[in-house]
């Protein structure tokens, strides 16, 4: 690649896990030692209110962002964030760290650290990227190359179904939320199910289910059996919050060093 | 507030094609659009008086049609089309008759009176039909047949060892019930004129049927020992006998009515029975079910052979027929134009049946136009005819089977109503949906359709019903009725409704969403603003329509029709949420470095 790389969070994973932001850049870092880096929201909240002018207002901004610090290949960890960059920006190419990383390779330190592990993981695909082969296929040889065994559901890739979050139906239709939250756990026989998107895995908590980001997987302790999933953090904006300012410190922190 | 062009375009699109309400292909293909579906899924979970109770919604003869409807329905069913194994709705039908039908459950009402006097020449099921749907609208009936049965041609055409006289009688006591009046053993045209009838009545409806056999012009036709179809049918039907008839009788055709008369004939003594079909064997115009049970009966199909001549003795007594080898039986424009080759053969007959086609005598005294086969010139659409007050129906227009002719009674019975009420014959009517239509139904196998095998019924031994009248099919028990109803697929297009749980919230299917907004021009903006655009309905619509899309442009109707802002109060969250997202608090851009 003789592109400027940079890596953007998003909104939903800074605000999750200031720690897999972290590992993250500090990986990529590794292998693109002239990493950029941009935390701000691609904008997909606004677009999904139906907020036209000011969607294209934002998205201006982020771009500027962008442009300034002369990146131009975006690394994204956030489905949401692919689609928008992918579908709104006439220059800069991105690309998902799903489908960059079977390219990098994963860190020797954590392939097959997770082979003696009894879970079998249901897999969670974003609704938002159902037609993106590559990336799910990503998250497949990530979990090989952890270790971990994994089941397919009948709503697995393109089949996915919504996790109740992301189209603004929690503020406006919260009951109907909460019905699609249940019925997309009740999709998976295992009680863990591992997922890709920060705001997914908010959702399966609250559905009950035992739900782990890809990045836990590949930076956090291994999973055993009867092991509880972090908490659900979203659930806080507090905690949230905090966590979203203190990855920006982190961004760039990593950048620079 | 005004939604953009672009927005009701696709709104448009989706409620135009949106196969939702789109009816099954069985009960599109019914004449009379039974809900086979309902019935049969209420079969299937023993419920049989709702069963029942669904299919007296639309057929006054549910057990009737159970056993002798040549059940267009299963043609065209879906467990027909992709396997080869219809659902035996008849069978059902029969079966939920049997169950649950009691003169109780009828509904008897009629409308108000109006004072207008209908009659109705023919008592067969497109006469009596119509004499249910006038009775309905208030008008007073009265039914002339020139037999002095009811049924017409269920009665004297189908054997009985098919349909029991009784099930006919019972199910035709509806009538009675309505108050229709019947005036038996009158025929129109001998003992009354038709225009003392158009006199006495204020509208008439002509369904006499096709009951006059027809044989082809061959040589020895005239010898003794030839009959048609229709008189000995009739015969047989009326007395279980035909003592003209001798003991090797041929049939000729390849019809349902000629498989009657071949099996008939074992019923009332044969020693041999042939049945001769210009058609080779599979391509023979019978119900399958019809050739089966003739072949299981001993009948000797000699099928691909044409009469040459009958041949006969001095006493000019029937003895045989040669018979010529048929090379095709339609020309290239698909006209019956027969041909043959000079193969040759002579088989021994003492009796010969043709079974070739019936015609309709005039009962108008040229007063009605009348075209090939004697049937009589109609409106295909309203059944009217050159007179104003003379409507048209069942055989004596067309129809072929028991169920078209009851559609077609409707048709005529709607038409003369209309005429009583002095309303336009055809304003405001949906043409389409009183004949069997073709549905727009067009979708996948629901996943893990497995081809099961239709549920064979309880024939009784072929060796044992043919020397008898009695029902040759004993019906089903519950138990396989249960299983044959348990193969039913549902056909139906609900497949965004399966994976959507929102759309569910606010319709049937989305044309129901999408047809109120456009008649409304507004929606609630619940509605848009409950899609969490996941794209699942796309995904499995047949027709790929753009749900989630069409509610993000209308969101977007909203925000601009509301200062940029959304209607939904929870959302005030998300703009605060979006802002500080945006805010240099949270965000940052850091140039990388080597």
């Amino acid at each position: 690649m003789t592109q400027n790389m940079g890596f953007m969070p998003g909104c939903s994973l800074p605000s999750y896990t200031p720690e897999g932001v972290k590992q993250t850049m500090e990986y990529l870092k590794q292998v693109y030692p002239d990493l950029g880096g941009v935390q701000k929201c691609c904008g997909k909240g606004t677009k999904a209110l139906g907020q036209e002018e000011k969607f294209k207002e934002r998205f201006a901004g982020l771009q500027k962002d962008i442009d300034d610090v002369g990146i131009e290949t975006m690394i994204v960890a956030c489905q949401n964030c692919y689609k928008t960059i992918k579908e709104t920006s006439d220059h800069t190419a991105v690309e998902s760290l799903w489908t960059l990383l079977p390219k990098i390779g994963l860190p020797e330190e954590v392939r097959g650290k997770a082979a003696d592990s009894d879970v079998v993981f249901a897999i969670h695909d974003s609704c938002s990227t159902r037609y993106e082969k590559e990336i799910q296929d990503g998250i497949r040889w990530i979990l090989s190359e952890l270790g971990y065994k994994v089941e397919e559901s009948e709503f697995s890739r393109e089949n996915a179904r919504c996790c109740g979050f992301g189209g603004m139906i929690v503020p406006a239709n919260p009951d109907l939320a909460m019905r699609v939250m249940n019925r997309r756990g009740n999709d998976f026989d295992s009680d863990y199910v591992v997922v890709y998107c920060a705001a997914c895995r908010s959702s399966l908590m609250k559905a009950g289910k035992k739900s782990f980001h890809i990045l836990d997987l590949l930076w956090g302790p291994v999973v055993y059996l009867d092991e509880s999933a972090p908490e659900d953090v979203l659930s806080s904006p507090a905690k949230s919050w905090i966590n979203r300012y203190k990855s920006k410190q982190i961004v760039k922190k990593v950048v620079k060093a | 507030m005004e939604f953009r062009e672009k927005v009701l375009e696709q709104a448009s699109t989706i409620t135009d094609g949106c196969m939702g309400h789109e009816e099954a292909f069985c009960v599109a293909a019914c004449p009379m659009h039974t809900d086979v579906k309902k019935y049969v899924a209420q079969i299937g979970k023993g419920d049989y008086e709702a069963a029942l109770k669904t299919i007296r919604e639309k057929l006054f003869l549910p057990n009737t049609l159970g056993r002798i409807c040549a059940h267009p329905c299963e043609v065209d069913c879906r467990r027909n089309t992709e396997f080869g194994q219809a659902i035996s709705v008849a069978g059902l039908k029969r079966f939920a008759a049997e169950k649950a039908d009691r003169k109780e459950l009828w509904d008897d009402a009629v409308g108000t009176p109006t004072g207008k006097k209908v009659a109705i020449i023919g008592a067969g099921p497109a006469g009596a039909q119509a004499a249910i749907d006038l009775r309905k609208a208030g008008h007073e009936v009265v039914i002339y047949d020139k037999l002095t049965v009811v049924g017409g041609m269920m009665r004297v055409g189908i054997p009985e060892y098919r349909l029991p006289r009784e099930v006919i009688d019972f199910e035709y006591s509806y009538l009675e019930d309505l108050g229709v009046n019947f005036q038996m053993g009158v025929e129109i045209g001998k003992d009354m004129t038709f225009e003392q009838l158009r006199e006495d009545y204020d509208s008439v409806i002509v369904a006499n049927g096709a009951h006059v056999g027809s044989i082809p012009p061959v040589p020895g036709k005239d010898a003794n020992g030839v009959f048609n179809a229709v008189d000995y049918l009739k015969e047989i039907s009326l007395t279980h006998k035909f003592p003209k008839v001798g003991k090797r009788i041929a049939v000729i055709g390849g019809g349902d009515v000629a498989m009657d008369c071949a099996r008939s004939s074992w019923r009332i003594g044969a020693d041999e029975v042939f049945l001769i079909s210009l058609e080779e064997l599979e391509s023979l115009p019978a119900s399958q079910a019809e050739i089966d049970e003739s072949q299981e009966e001993d009948v000797q199909f000699i099928n691909g052979w044409g009469t040459d001549e009958i041949l006969k003795d001095d006493g000019g007594k029937v003895t045989g027929m040669r018979l010529k080898k048929v090379i095709s039986v339609f020309d290239e424009n698909g006209r019956f134009a027969p041909t043959f080759s000079n193969e040759m053969k002579e088989i021994e007959v003492d009796s010969i049946v043709f079974a070739t086609g019936q015609q309709v005598q005039d009962v108008s005294n040229g007063l009605l136009e009348q075209k090939g086969g004697g049937r009589y010139v109609t409106d295909s659409e309203t059944l009217a005819t050159n007179l104003p007050d003379v409507f048209v129906a069942g055989d004596a227009s067309g129809g072929a089977i028991v169920v078209q002719a009851m559609a077609l009674g409707r048709k005529a019975a709607a038409s003369a109503d209309r005429f009583l009420k002095e309303i336009d014959l055809t304003e405001g009517r949906q043409f389409k949906f009183e004949y069997s239509f073709e549905t727009r139904l067009d979708v996948p196998l629901p996943k893990g359709t497995e081809n099961l095998p239709r549920t064979s019924g309880n024939h009784r031994p072929a060796k044992e019903r043919k020397w008898d009248f009695k029902p040759y099919d004993l019906g089903y028990t519950d138990e396989q009725a249960k299983k044959e109803a348990s193969r039913c697929i549902q056909c139906e297009c609900k497949l965004c409704m399966t994976e959507c749980i929102m759309l569910n919230d606010f319709g049937e299917c989305p044309q129901d969403i999408f047809s109120e907004f456009l008649e409304k021009g507004e929606i609630d903006p619940v509605i848009p603003y409950s899609c969490n655009m996941c794209g699942g309905c796309t995904h499995v619509c047949p027709n790929d329509y753009g749900i989630g899309e069409t509610f993000m442009g209308m969101r977007k109707d909203f925000i601009l029709h509301n200062d940029g802002k959304s209607p939904m109060e929870g959302h005030k969250a998300i703009e605060i949420h979006q802002k500080l997202g945006f805010s240099k608090v949270f965000c940052t851009k850091v140039k990388g470095v080597k």
